[in-house]
């Protein structure tokens, strides 16, 4: 139904103006109606008895004083809370009642907390800056199996899983590592050798050592030296001691067997600053082009004794080419072998001499104003990632409680008003 | 119908007052505010609920609860007796839901000492039309009819106690007196 607001509006102005003045006085019939009406409903309002007003004005000009405020008050207060107890534990429906009252509003608040919670922690959002999946996926390019560890700073050194002296800020790093750092690594699919006892592992292992510029030349010779000792060679070197910069890399070849003693003694000549290592199962190709190898020199002597019975030239001929595709399929078999044989037998081992302070990135005491600058931008990064992470956990947390607390606003005042229905 | 009541015109004149302070920074105040609305509050509890001891519960409950939490009070949420009046119809209501039924109307005494010899025929019998006329009103009408008449607030701060606008309780007003004018007729 639509009204007409010129209408609505002039008889609440009518209304009004009755109640202010005391007179329906309006011209049009309806509306000095409507003030008669107004005005018989305004007369009719319901009138308090004297000796309740004179009771509550008492107590209004005495402050409205509680029951407990006096001895009788007191005794009244207890025997009513007794009572008020009584019957809320008898209630039958005190259980539902508390139910509703406490814990669904703890459920309600509770529950997607536990999921804020959880998702935070299942995306990774509490880890640190360097998470562990981050340092795994970034030496396992195509590794089976991968353990780095990162760190930085001079100081004491101490053992870690692998044997290597790594810093002890690295601590946590390499914890967070451990599981990664079993000397067998997970054979990939597809190259699984079920049942063989004597596995072929590829390994190599990466190392950044902490050297000044004036100790490179001396530590460069001693990874030489290291590597001697322990029966390796060095597959290809280059070091730079210049005064504008310096550095070094090495690739050894280390025997498997003297690998952890080797790796001992270069971690050694200097603070480990990072470290990594692979491995890579090659046991299925061993066996395999070991079996190819025997197959093919059976076929070999079988060929053998076939010559020696041939009759003809022709069929001599025709046996010797087989021969011949035969020796070649057996030398490149042998070559493959071998190789894979050196490649498990010797593990790879790249050094990496770096400038002590160059690679410095967390920032120390001391230093330059760049480095003041950069340690501040670190901070105020860090700080910004806290930040964020306590906002992530506090504004759906304060959105969550201003729906409950609207919720619950509604809820009451939808009771409320049912009162009215 | 066109009579003066000297009850109406003593409402008037506490419409027209102002509280010269807040209500909530002191008695004194809160006492100048009780004055002003006792009678009122009572009106509209008993219009509510209909029942006269209920009501004085309610009313005394009501002033207690708003002594109580006067220092709550904040003037951008409306007017002093807007926000009173929001207790006490919070207080009925909740007088209402307990009780889990709606309590018919009391008879009022008669209320004589305002009225001449040759009124009181013609008013008592315009006064049982109009209650008559009431109980065809549901909860919600009858709830803003008691407000505007007993209460005697203005459309703004009923608008502030119901937590609506002031144009859809000037609408609701119209509609529920028109409503209530067909019922007297019918």
């Amino acid at each position: 139904m639509t009204e007409d607001t010129a209408t609505i509006e002039r008889d609440l102005a009518a209304v009004e103006s009755a109640l202010a003045g005391g007179t329906a006085t309006h011209e049009d019939p309806l509306a000095r109606e409507l003030q008669e009406l107004a005005l018989q409903l305004r007369a009719d309002v319901p009138r308090p008895e004297p000796s309740f007003a004179e009771e509550l004005h008492e107590r209004m000009e005495a402050a409205f004083p509680s029951p407990a405020d006096s001895a009788r008050g007191r005794a009244e207060a207890a025997r009513a809370r007794q009572q008020a107890t009584l019957k809320r534990l008898s209630a039958p429906r005190a259980g539902r009642r508390f139910a509703r009252r406490y814990v669904l509003p703890a459920a309600g608040v509770g529950v997607p907390l536990a999921l804020i919670v959880g998702l935070i922690f299942a995306v990774g959002g509490p880890s640190g800056p360097s998470g562990g999946d981050d340092d795994a996926g970034a030496g396992g390019v195509a590794a089976d199996h991968t353990a780095n560890s990162a760190g930085g700073g001079a100081g004491e050194q101490a053992e870690s899983l692998s044997g290597l002296p790594v810093e002890p800020s690295e601590r946590s790093a390499r914890r967070n590592s451990a599981a990664l750092a079993p000397a067998e690594p997970v054979p990939r699919d597809g190259n699984f050798a079920p049942g063989q006892a004597d596995r072929k592992i590829e390994r190599s292992f990466s190392l950044e050592l902490d050297v000044p510029l004036e100790d490179m030349a001396r530590v460069a010779d001693q990874v030489t030296a290291v590597t001697n000792r322990h029966g390796g060679f060095v597959l290809n070197s280059s070091v730079n001691a210049g005064r504008e910069g310096g550095g070094g890399d090495f690739s050894l070849r280390i025997p498997s067997d003297r690998l952890r003693p080797a790796l001992r003694d270069l971690a050694e000549l200097a603070p480990v600053i990072r470290q990594s290592q692979e491995g890579r199962d090659v046991t299925r190709q061993h066996v395999t082009a070991k079996d190819r190898l025997q197959a093919a020199r059976a076929e070999r002597r079988s060929l053998l004794r076939r010559l020696e019975e041939a009759d003809t030239d022709q069929e001599a001929e025709a046996i010797r080419q087989q021969l011949d595709l035969v020796a070649g399929e057996i030398n490149g078999l042998r070559a493959q072998l071998r190789d894979l044989r050196l490649r498990t037998d010797y593990a790879v081992v790249n050094v990496s001499l770096l400038v002590a302070g160059d690679h410095d990135d967390n920032g120390g005491v001391g230093g330059s104003f760049d480095d003041a600058v950069d340690d501040a931008g670190g901070l105020l990064v860090g700080f910004a990632g806290v930040l964020i992470r306590v906002m992530a956990l506090a504004v759906p947390l304060g959105l969550i409680a201003l729906a409950a607390w609207l919720g619950t606003r509604g809820l009451r005042r939808r009771r409320r008003e049912s009162a009215l229905a | 119908m066109n009579c003066t009541y000297r009850r109406i015109k003593g409402v008037n004149e506490a419409l027209a007052e102002r509280m010269p302070v807040a209500a909530g920074t002191d008695t004194e105040t809160f006492a100048a505010l009780y004055e002003r609305t006792f009678p009122r509050v009572y009106a509209y509890v008993a219009s509510l609920l209909r029942d006269r001891a209920a009501a004085e519960d309610v009313t005394a409950q009501a002033f207690e609860r708003a002594y109580r939490r006067r220092a709550t009070y904040r003037k951008r949420r409306g007017s002093h007796e807007a926000w009173l009046f929001g207790i006490a119809r919070n207080a009925a209501l909740d007088e209402l839901r307990r009780r889990k039924r709606r309590a018919h109307l009391e008879a009022e005494p008669e209320d004589t000492s305002a009225l001449g010899a040759d009124d009181h025929a013609d008013l008592a019998l315009r006064r049982e039309a109009v209650r008559a006329a009431m109980t065809a009103l549901d909860g919600r009408e009858r709830d803003l009819i008691a407000l505007k008449f007993s209460a005697g607030l203005s459309n703004s701060e009923i608008a502030r106690v119901l937590e609506v606008s002031e144009t859809a309780v000037g609408t609701r007003l119209h509609r529920t007196l028109t409503k209530l004018r067909k019922a007297c007729h019918d």
